[in-house]
């Protein structure tokens, strides 16, 4: 568990700059902007739920929604950051074994008492727990900082909504639902994360040409055996089912595209609100078999590169 | 004594050229020894077949362990440095301490620390500020304050200039080195390290073709500055080699009698370069 601890340790200080300066350096641009512009004035306009908010007092139930709405929403001001995620997780994963062997330090690494699986383990777990829960750290920062801005800026309009967004059980249940989503995000993200770390303990150089071009040059040549030698392939099926989970499942949220999940029909006929549909249908994904497939695929080819950083000899 | 390392009929092929043909040999405890042999004679492969970075065939025990597949338990009582500049370029010396400290049951902080202390290197300095001869300075304070029982280094000084070079054997020798401790060094400069060695091994084409103690090598190579008029004679003898210097021959002999020799010239104790070149001379033919 020490070790564990000191591995993880390790990941981050050689990437640091990836992992956390570049979510806070786009979440620092986003808050500057929308900072900005409240400042400069350019609030004209504001709405919130078909609202304007110009320099009007708003009372009773309309400032309830506005309130509500905003609680359940701030978190959206953080997407973006969330976005940045799937690529830092995916250039994290395809340099992770890759890195070592070309600057040469493996061999110190393996002086170690510490055993392939130990290492590898933990850099699934940077890409998986760690790099995630950080990403998300800042998105609900960033989401709190919108939504107190926004405040401050709705006050000066002569509507004071902090004692209503405060006592809004969806300010707090928010951040709990974005984390709540990690161990749906962990079992899609598996057979990307695996795909790309065995990758990246294989080859030799052009990890990303072999990341990418592999699966991608596999599906064309289905896509010309099905309609040019007219074989029985279903290469769509492929495309969908191989060549998106193990390039894009890191991309937090895509799941709900792979499961071409119910979440608008949640959300347009049983009233519920957005965050929570979202949530739910997430979850729900995990009731589908390919899912799993696609985990236990990973975690397969996580014990690959356990494999491969085993018995892998210096050219 | 016991042996450290024992070796049996290594074989290792990379594709059909062997790298290893059948390579035996044992190393005691509490000896330095030098694995000494021609680019591509097989010493780094011996190194990585001990250190279980390769497969090969063959029996090998290095502590009563099998590399092959009890490397992690090996990794505790065992270190290495394997070549210059190994450590990655991001690694901060606090960060270096602090993680062998986390991961290495027998590693000694202060130990490290005041190896440090008499070097230019700070806590927050990162490995791609340093100099060459500082990255090792950092690995060996890293590598020395781990009470291991077998050192093992290949090439550790390649690429340092001589003030680096000396340093090192010298902290090896003065701080590590103790009658419990085993090391294991392949190096080119062996000039540099025949007078801190104990035991000699060399290597040719895959083989251990001579593996002795220093005194060992002592009594049983002799070298002869001949006198002109007794030169026939000598090379009667067959010596190994013969050179000349300052116009007089001087041949090198395998186990030959000393008493015998002496008639001849100024008897020397051949210099292990002497003997490295004399008994490798056919191996790039």
């Amino acid at each position: 568990m020490k070790t564990m601890k000191w591995l993880i340790k390790r990941e981050m200080w050689e990437n640091k700059g990836m992992l956390l300066w570049t979510p806070l350096a786009i979440a620092g641009a986003i808050a500057a902007l929308v900072l900005s512009a409240l400042a400069m004035g350019h609030t004209q306009d504001i709405q919130v739920d078909g609202h304007s908010l110009n320099s009007i007092t708003i009372e009773g139930t309309a400032r309830l929604r506005i309130a509500e709405t905003l609680a359940q929403a701030y978190i959206g001001t953080g997407m973006p950051v969330l976005m940045v995620l799937g690529l830092l997780v995916f250039f994290y994963c395809l340099n992770a074994l890759h890195d070592e062997r070309r600057d040469r330090s493996l061999l110190f690494w393996k002086s170690l008492p510490v055993s392939d699986f130990t290492t590898v383990l933990s850099k699934a777990l940077l890409a998986l727990v760690v790099a995630p829960l950080i990403t998300m750290g800042i998105a609900i920062v960033l989401g709190l900082v919108m939504l107190l801005a926004t405040c401050v800026v709705l006050l000066t309009h002569g509507t004071n909504l902090f004692g209503v967004v405060l006592s809004s059980p969806d300010l707090y249940l928010s951040p709990l639902r974005l984390v709540g989503l990690l161990p749906v995000y962990i079992l899609w993200a598996l057979p990307t994360v695996g795909w790309l770390l065995m990758v990246s303990s294989m080859a030799r150089s052009k990890v990303f040409l072999w990341a990418v071009g592999t699966p991608v040059i596999v599906t064309l040549l289905l896509v010309w055996a099905q309609k040019a030698l007219m074989f029985g392939i279903d290469a769509a099926w492929f495309a969908n089912h191989i060549t998106n989970r193990i390039l894009l499942g890191v991309v937090p949220g895509a799941w709900l595209a792979f499961s071409k999940s119910d979440i608008s029909i949640a959300h347009q006929e049983h009233k519920l609100p957005l965050p929570d549909a979202i949530f739910s249908a997430s979850w729900s994904t995990l009731g589908g078999i390919s899912v799993w497939l696609g985990a236990a695929a990973g975690i397969g080819m996580i014990a690959v590169a356990v494999y491969m950083r085993r018995r892998r000899e210096e050219a | 004594m016991s042996a450290v390392i024992t070796a049996n009929k290594l074989v290792k092929q990379y594709g059909k050229q062997n790298a290893l043909d059948g390579a035996s040999f044992s190393v005691e405890a509490g000896r330095i020894v030098g694995l000494i042999g021609p680019n591509g004679s097989g010493k780094t492969t011996t190194l990585k077949a001990i250190l279980g970075l390769t497969q090969f065939s063959g029996e090998l025990s290095v502590l009563g362990l099998d590399p092959r597949t009890q490397r992690e338990a090996l990794m505790n009582e065992v270190c290495f440095i394997a070549d210059v500049a190994i450590l990655p370029r991001w690694l901060k010396v606090r960060d270096a301490i602090n993680f062998v400290e986390g991961v290495h049951p027998r590693f000694d902080r202060s130990k490290a620390e005041k190896y440090i202390a008499n070097t230019k290197l700070r806590p927050d300095m990162k490995v791609k500020a340093m100099s060459k001869g500082m990255v090792v300075q950092l690995h060996l304070a890293l590598v020395m304050a781990i009470d291991a029982q077998l050192l093992v280094l290949d090439e550790p000084t390649l690429g340092l200039d001589i003030l680096y070079r000396k340093q090192f054997y010298q902290n090896l020798l003065e701080d590590y080195f103790d009658e419990n401790k085993t090391i294991l060094i392949t190096t080119h400069q062996i000039e540099e390290v025949e007078h801190i060695l104990t035991d000699l091994m060399f290597i040719e084409n895959g083989k251990i073709s001579l593996s002795a103690t220093m005194d060992e090598v002592g009594e049983r190579f002799t070298e002869v500055m001949v006198e002109p008029q007794f030169a026939a004679a000598a090379n009667a003898l067959q010596p190994l080699s013969q050179r000349t210097v300052f116009g007089k021959p001087v041949m090198l002999f395998d186990g030959a009698d000393r008493a015998q020799l002496a008639n001849f010239g100024e008897l020397r104790t051949p210099s292990v370069t002497d003997l490295f070149v004399a008994t490798m001379k056919g191996s790039y033919a």
